[in-house]
């Protein structure tokens, strides 16, 4: 059975849709990430046009963060004073991010942009995840136990505009998690990712905030991000298909659950290593279709349509 | 008037079309619904050589249906490779392009008919015939021929994949040597707009007459209310579509809030 996205212009299977947000959200609730950074190309390799991929999983990203955040924020696991700042540098980042989005589609360099950007996001992702998850399986082997740091002293602490954040036992200046928020800002907008692989190392190294508060305040903030990204491509795009989004966003909900059940009953480093694998093949598919010569070197696109 | 004189001058008029070759139109539809489950229809188009039925058509008398759908401002761009990555360079627009165009005959029309009576556009073997002037077109930075051919094979080539440029012959029925008949693909890929119908009557290598009459082609449906909805409202288009997604990511976490707590 196949429907039609008025905005994509397209009919797609909607087992495909279904089994996609399902697969996608099961593997954010799982691992805690966004899975903007998967959704997004695997539509783009089913066909979507770049911009709706884009400006679509930014509005399903907003369904899967208030889910998440509402988690964390019955536990108390959310700054939302540390939100709040970040949401600052985030609000002139998509405001930007957007409008550089709009010139590249004017362009015609949007689809190279993207996957150049995708290509060395997911490998740097793959890599990462590849590497932490064969430690700790190599770790688990030898019966060693890992000890963290607990917390950082660097030069987040010597800026100025420094604000206390109680919920983070905190005391920084407020201008590096302006920054995080604005480039988080820019990439939401231009990548349509809510950038929680970012957001949470970022929090973690730059800011020094304590592991446990980090995935409910990056959670939290990327509700305003995505939402605000969602907004702006709507009116300056038009490329958020509500029918598509609707889809995603219902499988996806439900395999975030899931997700977040098969990760207290299965040990993650085996299934992280598998990711790892499926992100690092997801970019292996970009780079060759840039790198190879297409059979097609031409490409349509309709500027003005008489309706 | 006196009925007498009246019908005989009637019959007189029947009598001075049906020794004249002409061409009677009967059209199929005015409007075309494209809805979600639209997966292309067929147009028909049906008619008479002759408004005489016992003349017979001779063999020397052809068909030409030409469909031309709406127009379209459309940018074709070529793949270049730079370092090894390939990227869109040049690009040229050509503006006012049917968004649809179906040409079909009885007999395989030649390119030199087709050039003369300006119609055609799938002619693509003479590029060179092309008066470019006559189209709009935004060549951007190419000046040479070649290139321009290329660009514009380019957009022939993906209009005919896209299923919405097509030229055929043959597929018209004759039926009992005077009636023609032909089923128009109409792919759902269409874009929406109205649409002329061009029938010409070709006697021998002349266009003798000719009908034309137009058709829409309407979007209708959920899918095409939430179309028009994001390009005329869409802040409040925006709004919805995030209440949605709030309303579902808010539900689903109370949903499974008890699975949770196992």
């Amino acid at each position: 059975m196949s429907i039609y996205l008025p905005i994509a212009e397209l009919s797609v299977n909607i087992f495909l849709l279904l089994s996609l947000g399902g697969v996608v959200g099961f593997l954010s609730g799982m691992f805690g990430l966004g899975g903007g950074f998967l959704m997004t190309p695997i539509l783009i390799f089913m066909g979507i046009p770049t911009n709706v991929a884009v400006a679509t999983s930014a509005n399903q990203i907003v369904a899967s963060s208030i889910s998440g955040t509402i988690g964390y924020w019955r536990q108390g696991l959310v700054d939302f004073k540390m939100g709040g700042v970040l949401l600052i540098g985030s609000f002139f980042g998509s405001i930007l991010g957007v409008w550089i989005f709009s010139k590249l589609v004017a362009l015609g360099q949007i689809d190279t942009v993207i996957s150049i950007l995708y290509f060395s996001l997911l490998t740097s992702i793959g890599m990462i995840m590849l590497i932490e998850s064969s430690q700790v399986i190599r770790d688990r082997v030898r019966r060693k136990t890992v000890k963290r740091k607990i917390h950082y002293h660097n030069w987040a602490h010597k800026l100025p505009f420094k604000i206390k954040f109680y919920k983070s036992k905190l005391y920084i200046s407020a201008i590096p998690p302006i920054i995080i928020g604005f480039v988080i800002g820019i990439l939401s907008a231009t990548m349509g990712i809510g950038g929680t692989f970012i957001l949470i190392p970022a929090m973690i190294y730059f800011l020094g905030m304590p592991t446990s508060k980090v995935i409910g305040t990056s959670l939290f903030q990327i509700i305003f991000v995505t939402a605000l990204v969602t907004l702006l491509h709507a009116t300056t795009t038009f490329a958020v298909d509500a029918v598509l989004a609707f889809f995603l966003i219902i499988s996806s909900v439900i395999g975030a659950q899931v997700g977040v059940l098969a990760a207290n009953k299965l040990r993650g480093e085996e299934i992280r290593a598998l990711l790892a694998i499926i992100v690092l093949g997801v970019a292996t598919k970009i780079a060759l279709d840039l790198l190879v010569e297409p059979n097609e070197i031409f490409n349509i696109s309709i500027i003005r349509a008489l309706f | 008037m006196n009925l007498k004189i009246f019908l005989f001058i009637k019959l007189l008029v029947v009598v001075f079309i049906s020794s004249a070759s002409a061409l009677v139109i009967g059209s199929d539809e005015e409007e075309i619904y494209i809805d979600a489950n639209f997966s292309g229809k067929n147009l028909l188009v049906f008619g008479a050589f002759y408004s005489d039925p016992s003349q017979a058509r001779d063999d020397k008398s052809d068909i030409l249906i030409e469909v031309v759908g709406p127009s379209e401002d459309v940018v074709i761009r070529k793949k270049e490779s730079f370092f090894g990555f390939w990227l869109n360079s040049k690009s040229v627009g050509f503006k006012d392009v049917p968004g649809f165009y179906y040409l079909s005959s009885t007999n395989e029309i030649s390119n030199e008919f087709l050039n003369e009576n300006n119609i055609g556009l799938l002619n693509k073997k003479d590029t060179q015939l092309i008066d470019w002037s006559a189209l709009n077109i935004d060549w951007g930075n190419i000046r040479d021929e070649k290139d321009k051919e290329s660009f514009y094979d380019a957009l022939i080539r993906t209009k005919e994949i896209e299923d919405v440029y097509r030229k055929v012959n043959g597929e018209i029925d004759i039926i009992d040597g005077n009636l023609f008949r032909s089923y128009i693909e109409i792919p759902n890929t269409v874009p929406v707009g109205q649409y002329k119908v061009n029938l010409y009557l070709i006697i021998d290598n002349k266009i003798s007459n000719e009908y034309s009459y137009n058709f829409m082609v309407t979007r209708v449906g959920i899918e095409e209310a939430i179309y028009s909805f994001s390009k005329n409202y869409p802040l409040i288009y925006g709004l919805i579509s995030l209440l949605i997604a709030i309303l579902i990511g808010w539900s689903g976490a109370e949903v499974f809030k008890r699975f949770r707590k196992i």
